[in-house]
């Protein structure tokens, strides 16, 4: 019983005003994907009566086998709005017939990137919260990234039903618990005060906030009620909404509304009154198997059910008859569709944040009108595998113009420069098509507004890239994403058979692909390496790369691999001095750690090598306690030109130290990179070149000379100036009933974590507990914390910042002198560090 | 007399005369040096006043090669090489190889050959270093009494026949001069055909290989990986390009001096995957550097020149430099080189240390790198010449998409080498690419083309520079007096002495 036809979808797409793009984000657990199923069984995809078992989006056998959401997945829906449920809607429309791109994303963590995707290719963000659990850690953290780009929420509180069943909740103590998790959703989105976007907080009373029970496939909004009610009470449709949320209260008795509990027993509140009671009646009746009870009712609420249906007993009756009566899928789409923006709306206000390059030329202005007829602006934000292994369909969304089969395009990959020929290219699309969930349809061509996904491209695509017609040379990108989740954990990959190497290479390719925020790269020991956000991210990449990617050929996974930094505790002891090989030229240089906050705010770009001098030395004079003059001497970031460590020159009336500058950056970065104790990359070091003799001659004083005398006398300032490690530390966040505190602060310790903050959520017996983990600590943290806590805690991890290990490295078998050696020997160094005697001269 | 059989004066004074020659360069390296006067003087007493004798030293390339450029400053019409040698083949003088005889207790090698052949299930071939080839001889009847007593080794039968068809020969005169044969070596002529064409060719009767001097056959039906390699002599770089060659098969290292059978090579492992490394970072790089590492090697300027074209049709940039033995001073002299390629002998080729700013990677592995769509199945060559011959064909490649970067991560693209003929054709929008140009040099900021290899050429590179070099510029210069200068050496001048 398929409702539509591809043909038919195409028809709404050029109907921009009908068009909604949303993502349905949540913490993990909260219920998104079994919500979407009912949503997609309105579409007819699937059948009314499975909706809530099958998990549509959940496309991948580990997903459904772990019933959590790893890939977010796609899916297009038609929706037909009846005449008069449009008449209060303002916006502009055309006809009744809506098409819903909606985006099912994972709430794991790990797998945030993927939401990241998802929301830069939507305009409107469906906020899944559970109603027991309230809004939980990840909750935050989407909402925040959808919020900063400028998507726009509506709530809805799920798992209604256990509120029912479960937990038998009385109708006031339900409308607390709601309103406490709708009021916690608020003071997040209320930070975000944006002229352009409105006001994004959610109110039931303006129906932005729905109540649903995703398992059930039941759902409704103070809408729904409203317009039941509002007949009968001879009042406005909106007044109605108004009293049946907030203080507002009716007594039968009297038939009287109050802004106040009058104390009388029966005095309830309209929320409580209307819609909670008569929903647990019906829930009751249903569960009792109270039928000649029900049939009246429900035929006063004009719900009529198939004679095969009324058979039903118990708990599927009682699906059935909400179903029936409150369906989810009308409830949701009709909120989405009345309070979520038109691609035409958003792009008028997300053009900002979506394109680089001027604001008033042709594409902007085209993103900006969501023009069809305009240059072609597309945004890949996602590669997605197609069934025929190996290539891959190139999933985005057209802001601007129509793309179509057999088109031309221009191909700007995250490094192009406008007018650079790097990360360009020009292919032609060899299909375009549209994603129905499990199923694909080709389309001839897919105009602005909508999401599409275009095979052909995948050899030029690594993992997004903005799409433009072939003569646009003018074209900016669209601004590239950015993550909330960096890739921590490594592990080295290598195949079992020293044959099967080229289908590892390929299988990297491929893996690197398919998820955004996996990074396949080698190390110098010739290693190949996967890194990922998280433990469970690495686990399936690896799994993916395994099966899908490698045909099934065996590979060797080796234990997760951490990668430290290297710091300086204090200023050197001495200036140290290195000769050049001729013994000709000196370079004198001390070692001190930077200012604190300084490496964050390299990091974060706010002070870097493009800076203009000025504006750098202000925020480092006035942050950092800078002098001015000296800010203005900054030879060079490192490594990489950028990274967080510096070289900067307070030589005074040296000759010739203009010549040698380059040389002197360049064993910089090379040093910076591999630090003298272990190799690894150094962090938040100042490097103060203090003096330099040099000979006479240019040609004793060449890169030759200076290079590899810079690169040493860095290592010996290094090592004069206690040098530290930094190892990467987790922020953890922990949601349990307060019975598992035990086993989590036990587990934590166990792996030198500590808790900075332990917070009982308000009106549930759940507390949530902050921590600091080092991430080398990580690995089994989740099983071993289940274990402990008999499965009641979940715990999520985010990278969250470098901490010094505070014994020395010098010193042999300390921890951190430990440390060092391991990682020696996995690199295949020699075992003892280079003495400062190798780096450093006397005269 | 030691001294007499150890340099092989006899020997080499029959060569000498033989040839007919009058004017003879005698090469040592470092460690024989001191012996060099001795030799000569020998030889002189041997040969009469009529021939006269040059000892070379301190070559400018590995003292492994004939170092013909020194010899042909005297006009020297042959060359006799001391010590350990690459044998490659020379390009233009006739060279005499003096292995030296190194002592080994050929009982004690025979005992660890046997053990070995009763642990293997493969069949064993014996390599080893030339200075051990005087032993070979007594190793073999030895190792055929060992056989014969022991009653158990009758299953283990086939791999001796193995090793005795394998016929080692330290083949000693190149150039028209009949191989000096160890033992039961082939004195036939196909020999010095396979010896000049490469290291494999098939015979009639089996595969032939040779190797940094050695040569063997094997049936056809046998790969090198059916064999366990039993190799005699250090860990010199004869044996890293041995164990680099035949990556794929069981070595053990049996060490003369210390009397011991080696079985971990975990570290020639770890350098295989180190040079897989610096592959993935050659296909990065934009400016390649040619470095020649040999002037004598025969076909060196061909493998130069096909380099250049390798490079150059993979879009890239590529300077040759001359610069002798490379070391890091030298090569961080020329810093806008990504990578460089070391064209030299077999067993000099392999420079990987730390200290260079730049990787140095082989004629080889340049190809592995620089041809689209290339993968490294794990075979392993180390001597150009093999690389000349097998390699001629072109790949033709012609998948045109993005090529992945294990360094970076993602999809880079590459230069299109056509990219030049298209500019050509489209004339109209020749200016516009101009403009194009000139707005590439401001949007690129100077320390990403200095550190982080985007600059496409040394030009651009220059640009790029902080400093470039004194300027012309003297008009307003104001003058300046001149100073006293420092007195004293380098080492600490006067004014520095505390």
């Amino acid at each position: 019983m398929v409702k539509f036809t591809a043909e038919g979808l195409r028809r709404i797409m050029d109907l921009k005003h009908n068009i909604r793009n949303m993502s349905v984000i949540a913490h993990v657990d909260h219920g998104k994907s079994t919500l979407t199923d009912s949503l997609v069984a309105a579409a007819g995809i699937i059948a009314q009566e499975v909706a809530g078992d099958v998990r549509m989006t959940d496309t991948r056998a580990d997903e459904a086998e772990r019933g959590i959401t790893i890939k977010s997945t796609g899916i297009s829906l038609y929706y037909e709005m009846t005449v008069e449920s449009l008449e209060n809607y303002k916006g502009e429309k055309s006809g009744h017939e809506y098409l819903i791109n909606l985006i099912d994303s994972p709430g794991h963590v790990d797998f945030s990137s993927e939401v990241t995707a998802a929301l830069r290719i939507t305009d409107g963000a469906l906020v899944v919260v559970d109603c027991v659990e309230g809004v939980c850690v990840q909750t935050e953290t989407v909402l925040r990234q959808a919020l900063g780009e400028r998507i726009r929420p509506v709530l809805t509180v799920n798992k209604m039903d256990r509120c029912f069943l479960e937990l038998q909740v009385e109708g006031e103590e339900a409308y607390q618990t709601f309103q406490r998790v709708i009021e916690n959703a608020n003071v997040i989105m209320a930070t975000y005060e944006d002229p352009l976007l409105g006001d994004v907080q959610v109110y039931p009373e303006k129906g932005t906030v729905a109540f649903s029970a995703g398992l059930h496939g039941w759902a409704f909004t103070l809408t729904n009620f409203a317009k039941m009610y509002a007949s009968k009470f001879g009042v406005d449709e909106n007044k109605m909404m108004e009293r049946l949320w907030g203080e507002n209260y009716f007594d039968p008795a009297t038939k009287k509304w109050t802004n106040k509990n009058t104390g009388s027993p029966t005095c309830k509140r309209g929320f409580v009154q209307f819609c909670y009671e008569p929903i647990k009646q019906i829930i009751n009746t249903c569960m009792n198997d109270q039928k000649d009870k029900l049939w009246p009712m429900l035929q006063k609420l004009g719900v009529t059910m198939k004679s095969d249906e009324k058979d039903l007993v118990g708990k599927a009756l009682m699906k059935r008859v909400m179903q029936t009566w409150l369906p989810a899928s009308s409830a949701l789409l009709e909120m989405m569709i009345f309070h979520l923006p038109s691609p035409a709306k958003a792009q008028r206000y997300r053009v900002e944040n979506l394109y680089e390059g001027p604001l008033d030329d042709i594409y902007a202005n085209a993103i900006r009108n969501c023009d069809p007829e305009g240059p072609l602006m597309l945004y890949v934000s996602k590669m997605i595998p197609a069934s025929d292994k190996g290539r891959f369909f190139a999933f985005g969304r057209v802001f601007s113009g129509k793309v179509s089969t057999g088109m031309k395009v221009r191909i700007m990959g995250p490094n192009y420069v406008p007018g650079q020929k790097k990360d360009l290219y020009v292919k032609s699309v060899q299909r375009t098509v549209i994603w129905m969930g499990k199923r694909q349809e080709s389309v001839e061509d897919v105009p602005c507004g909508n999401t599409v996904a275009m095979v052909g491209l995948d050899q030029f695509i690594t993992k997004n890239a903005t799409l433009t017609n072939e003569k646009e040379v003018d074209a900016h990108p669209i601004r590239a994403m950015k993550f909330s989740v960096s890739p921590v954990v490594r592990v080295a990959v290598q195949c079992k058979v020293a044959s099967d190497l080229p289908k590892l290479v390929e299988g990297l390719k491929r893996l690197a692909k398919s998820d955004p925020m996996v990074v396949c790269t080698i190390e110098e020991s010739g290693e190949h390496i996967v890194a990922g956000a998280g433990e469970l991210h690495l686990e399936i990449c690896l799994k993916d790369l395994q099966e899908d990617f490698m045909g099934g050929a065996e590979i060797v996974v080796s234990d997760p691999v951490v990668s430290f930094r290297e710091t300086v505790l204090e200023k050197s002891c001495r200036t140290v001095m290195s000769k050049s090989p001729n013994k000709h030229n000196r370079l004198y240089m001390e070692a001190r750690p930077m200012e604190e906050g300084l490496a964050e705010a390299i990091d974060d770009g706010r002070i870097g090598p493009r800076d203009d001098p000025k504006a750098r030395s202000k925020i480092l004079s006035e942050e950092f306690g800078w002098d001015k003059d000296l800010a203005k001497k900054i030879w060079c970031f490192g490594p990489e030109t950028t990274g967080p460590n510096m070289v900067v020159d307070m030589c005074k009336g040296v000759q010739y130290l203009n010549e040698i500058k380059d040389s002197v950056v360049a064993g910089f970065q090379w040093a910076s990179k591999e630090g003298a104790l272990a190799e690894e990359n150094m962090r938040a070091i100042c490097f103060e070149v203090c003096d330099v003799v040099l000979h006479s001659d240019a040609i004793h004083r060449g890169g030759g000379q200076v290079i590899p005398t810079a690169r040493r006398v860095i290592y010996a300032s290094q090592l004069t100036a206690k040098p530290r490690l930094l190892e990467p530390v987790y922020l953890v966040e922990i949601q349990a009933p307060e019975q598992a505190l035990g086993g989590i602060y036990g587990v934590l310790n166990q792996k030198r974590g500590h808790v900075f903050e332990e917070l009982q959520r308000p009106g549930t017996p759940l507390y949530n507990i902050k921590a600091y983990l080092p991430v080398v600590e990580s690995f089994g943290f989740s099983s071993t914390l289940r274990a402990a806590t008999s499965g009641q805690a979940f715990p999520q991890c985010v990278f969250d910042h470098w901490d010094m290990m505070s014994s020395d490295p010098l010193e042999p078998g300390s921890q951190a002198g430990q440390l060092v050696a391991d990682i020696r020997k996995r690199k295949g160094l020699k075992e003892q560090m280079t003495p400062l005697s190798e780096f450093e001269d006397k005269l | 007399m030691e001294f007499q059989s150890n340099y092989e004066i006899l020997r080499t004074a029959e060569f000498i005369r033989s040839r007919g020659v009058s004017r003879v360069a005698l090469q040592f390296p470092d460690e024989l040096l001191k012996d060099s006067t001795q030799v000569a003087k020998a030889l002189r007493r041997e040969l009469g006043n009529g021939v006269r004798l040059y000892v070379m030293a301190d070559t400018a390339y590995g003292s492994c090669c004939v170092d013909e450029v020194g010899a042909s400053h005297v006009d020297a019409e042959c060359v006799v090489h001391y010590g350990h040698a690459c044998m490659s083949p020379t390009s233009t003088l006739p060279a005499l190889f003096v292995f030296g005889k190194a002592f080994i207790n050929v009982n004690a090698c025979a005992e660890s050959l046997h053990q070995c052949l009763s642990i293997s299930n493969k069949p064993v071939l014996v390599l080893y270093g030339l200075e051990y080839a005087h032993a070979v001889q007594d190793l073999k009847s030895t190792m055929c009494k060992l056989l014969l007593s022991s009653e158990s080794n009758q299953k283990l039968y086939y791999s001796e026949v193995a090793c005795s068809s394998i016929n080692p020969s330290g083949y000693n005169i190149k150039d028209k001069e009949q191989p000096e044969s160890h033992g039961d070596a082939i004195a036939d002529g196909k020999v010095l055909k396979t010896l000049e064409s490469g290291v494999t060719n098939k015979l009639e009767s089996g595969t032939k290989y040779t190797l940094g001097g050695l040569t063997w056959i094997t049936p056809l039906e046998h790969k090198m990986e059916d064999y366990l390699l039993f190799w005699i002599g250090s860990d010199n770089p004869a044996f890293a390009n041995m164990v680099l060659t035949f990556n794929g098969c069981e070595i053990v290292r049996y060490d003369a001096e210390d009397c011991k059978l080696l079985n971990d090579f975990s570290h020639q492992k770890r350098i295989l995957k180190r040079r897989y490394f610096l592959v993935e970072k050659a296909k990065d790089a934009n400016i390649i550097g040619i470095l020649v590492g040999t002037l004598g090697v025969a076909g060196y300027l061909h493998i130069i020149q096909q380099m250049k074209e390798l490079i150059e049709r993979d879009g890239k940039k590529s300077y040759t430099i001359v610069m002798g033995r490379p070391n890091p001073a030298k090569l961080a002299n020329f810093p806008e080189c990504d990578v460089f390629v070391y064209v030299s002998c077999a067993q000099t080729a392999l420079l990987d240390s730390k200290e260079f700013l730049a990787p140095v990677i082989t004629p080889f592995e340049a190809v592995l790198a620089f041809t689209r769509g290339r993968q490294w199945t794990g075979e392993y060559i180390m001597d150009f010449q093999n690389l000349m011959t097998s390699d001629t064909g072109e790949i033709v490649d012609d998948n045109e998409g993005a090529r992945f970067s294990f360094l970076k991560g993602c999809y880079v693209e590459d230069l299109q080498p056509h990219e030049n003929n298209g500019d050509q054709l489209e004339r109209s929008l020749a200016l516009a690419e101009m403009t194009e140009k000139a707005l590439n040099v401001r949007n690129q900021s100077t320390d990403t083309v200095l550190f982080k290899g985007t600059a496409r050429s040394g030009a651009e590179y220059l640009a790029a520079r902080s400093y470039q070099g004194l300027s012309m510029q003297y008009e307003n210069a104001p003058l300046q007096s001149y100073v006293v200068g420092r007195t004293g050496r380098a080492s600490g001048y006067e004014n520095e002495k505390e």
